[in-house]
């Protein structure tokens, strides 16, 4: 039977370096020694024990945080079965080995980021991805910030549109030069003759992808900026991609499998809404909170795989080694209550922050 | 293991409907997003229309753009809902002065602020259901989709606590479905209104077996997680679609350009 297309079959380089790794990976329960739990024990049973007509918990608020954190060593992951361990998690022998940190920041957002960040050595490189959907209003922001600007496809069309309209009052032409990509890559289904012609003539890279029917325009893209990083090296990179969420459902979904096949690579969709990014259960996470720009809204979402045991602090409903999954707790709504979040898991999590109007 | 049947039938103009639908009995659930543009065409086929709090704002402010009437006022009178419910904190005062006047029940709920307003919605249409309705009644659901992502995660939540019930999702460019892992399911294609692009996701967790036929490229007892294979992209190939799986999928298919 041939192998269907498009549906992300090809093992991503992560995965195949999940192969060649076999170490284990135990998570300590409980908190490190310096949090302790904002929220007691008894005060969450209480929670559950009212909603237990739904046969699930429900926690205001999930999301599910990851933080990159360009200075700690990635942990290598153990390999994944196909089966879910059971809720109970499986109680090996092997004693449990401490989780690196790492930490997250959106000080990429801020209008005049602090200047001794960017002047670091292990500062952080950002490129942008376009896709093809609306621009957000920070777009003009976040291409400033970025080393290296790459549009998927459509993506070429809403640069085109959007820049423009985000600068009225200026010469529509003058704005598209100054916003212009380094390169334009993907299947060259979407992009018009006349944005892909513009864009060339300014000196934009086309690279066209049309043979490869079995990634999306966004992976496409993550592959290319990781075989040409803005920054000395891999480690410090930060990848900001704008049109991931909303449209059409399963494009999201692609977009958000990306986050897990790339889960050594620091990706951040944002809308206008929010931002999400992915927390690997392999660190546990610092997330910096800039309430200037973002929240308080947030949660923790268990997206594909349940979780027996979550913690975190620096929440206004905090979890305490509790259990999330979809038909059961999910975190949404919640509140970011501290300018520092921590996240522990043991599974993968997606984090969301709500963005504020003026960012 | 039973089979599910599932249609779209009720994005077809309602004099087009086929003789024989799975559910026939429509709940229309507004959330707090703008209205896709073919919700005259839902409006029409429910029997019972709710709107989630701000959902009425919605209903009351971008109807009159939908529509031919000669002016605003006509549109409002015509598209009435007959519930609104949640806990009240984004429905206009003027809206909800409205509404109220002209009859709708107005179901404040704010002393429950540990579920959405969707998950009371569907919570109250499933105790208003008697049993022998339940298997015919099927909930659409605007607004659910896009915005904020924690409330988008939220609602899809409820498809997986609410997995008993049909619920769909419906946004400009899409629907969105629960496929139980309790039963194999078969989706008859209207291809007028939907399609081509599909997608299947292991969303709660991971799938070792997934089989299909009807897409361009089915599964044969695939696995299918996030991090590894996901099914997106996909394409119809055949009027009828069958899914069976041993984990709960969420199935997708584009919209084409209703009005």
């Amino acid at each position: 039977m041939p192998l269907p297309c498009r549906q992300q079959l090809r093992p991503g380089p992560n995965r195949q370096r999940l192969r060649q790794l076999g170490s284990t990976k135990k998570r300590k329960k409980g908190y490190a020694p310096s949090t302790r739990p904002l929220v007691k024990g008894s005060n969450l049973c209480f929670l559950f024990v009212k909603h237990k007509y739904t046969n699930s918990f429900r926690v205001p608020c999930s999301l599910l945080i990851i933080s990159y954190s360009g200075s700690a060593p990635h942990r290598p992951r153990r390999p994944r079965h196909a089966t879910s361990p059971p809720p109970g998690g499986d109680q090996s022998a092997i004693a449990p080995m401490p989780l690196p940190t790492m930490t997250h920041s959106s000080s990429f957002l801020l209008p005049s980021p602090p200047a001794e960040a960017a002047a670091a050595a292990d500062a952080v490189a950002y490129a942008v991805i376009v896709l093809n959907q609306r621009l957000p209003r920070f777009a003009s922001l976040l291409w400033t910030r970025a080393q290296l600007r790459v549009c998927a496809d459509g993506g070429a069309n809403r640069l085109f549109d959007g820049m423009p309209e985000l600068h009225p009052g200026e010469d529509p032409d003058e704005v598209r030069a100054r916003y212009k990509p380094d390169a334009i890559k993907g299947d060259m289904d979407s992009i018009r003759p006349e944005v892909k012609e513009f864009y060339s003539n300014l000196g934009a890279k086309i690279v066209d992808e049309s043979h490869d029917q079995d990634t999306t325009d966004l992976h496409k893209c993550i592959s290319f900026i990781t075989r040409n990083p803005p920054g000395p090296d891999k480690a410090n990179l930060c990848i900001l991609v704008l049109g991931a969420l909303g449209g059409r459902f399963d494009h999201e979904m692609g977009n958000i499998n990306v986050l897990y096949r790339f889960s050594n690579i620091k990706i951040i969709l944002l809308s206008d809404e929010s931002l999400i990014f992915l927390l690997p259960k392999t660190h546990n996470h610092e997330i910096l909170v800039d309430q200037s720009i973002e929240g308080p809204h947030c949660g923790l979402i268990p997206m594909g795989m349940p979780s027996s045991s979550s913690t975190t602090t620096g929440l206004r409903w905090n979890l305490d080694n509790t259990s999330m999954s979809y038909g059961g707790l999910v975190s949404t709504s919640n509140i970011v209550d501290d300018k520092k979040v921590m996240v522990t898991s043991d599974s993968d999590l997606i984090w969301t922050i709500s963005l504020r109007n003026h960012t | 293991m039973d089979v599910m049947v599932h249609s779209s039938s009720f994005l077809l103009p309602k004099i087009h409907q086929p003789a024989k639908t799975p559910a026939n009995n429509y709940t229309l659930v507004v959330l707090n997003q703008h209205l896709p543009r073919f919700m005259p065409r839902l409006w029409a086929h429910a029997k019972l229309r709710i709107c989630a709090d701000g959902g009425a704002n919605r209903i009351f402010y971008e109807m009159p753009q939908m529509t031919n009437d000669q002016d605003c006022e006509t549109t409002r009178n015509r598209y009435i809902p007959e519930i609104i419910e949640g806990d009240m904190d984004s429905i206009r005062p003027e809206v909800k002065r409205f509404y109220s006047n002209q009859g709708s029940t107005i179901s404040d709920k704010s002393h429950n602020q540990e579920t959405t307003d969707l998950h009371k919605c569907i919570s109250s249409i499933r105790h208003r259901t008697p049993s022998h309705e339940k298997s015919d009644l099927c909930v659409l659901v605007t607004g659910a989709l896009g915005g904020r992502f924690d409330h988008e995660a939220a609602n899809i939540n409820v498809l997986y606590v609410f997995s008993d019930m049909r619920i769909i999702f419906l946004s400009d460019d899409c629907l969105i479905q629960l496929l139980p892992k309790t039963h194999q399911h078969e989706i008859n294609i209207e291809s007028s209104v939907e399609g081509p692009h599909c997608g299947l996701f292991p969303i709660g967790a991971p799938s070792t077996s997934t089989t299909t036929t009807g897409l361009k490229w089915n599964l044969s007892e695939a696995k299918m997680r996030f991090g590894s294979m996901i099914s997106t992209s996909n394409i119809v190939d055949s009027e009828k679609v069958t899914v069976q799986s041993d984990a709960d999928l969420l199935w997708t298919i584009s919209l084409r350009n209703l009005t």
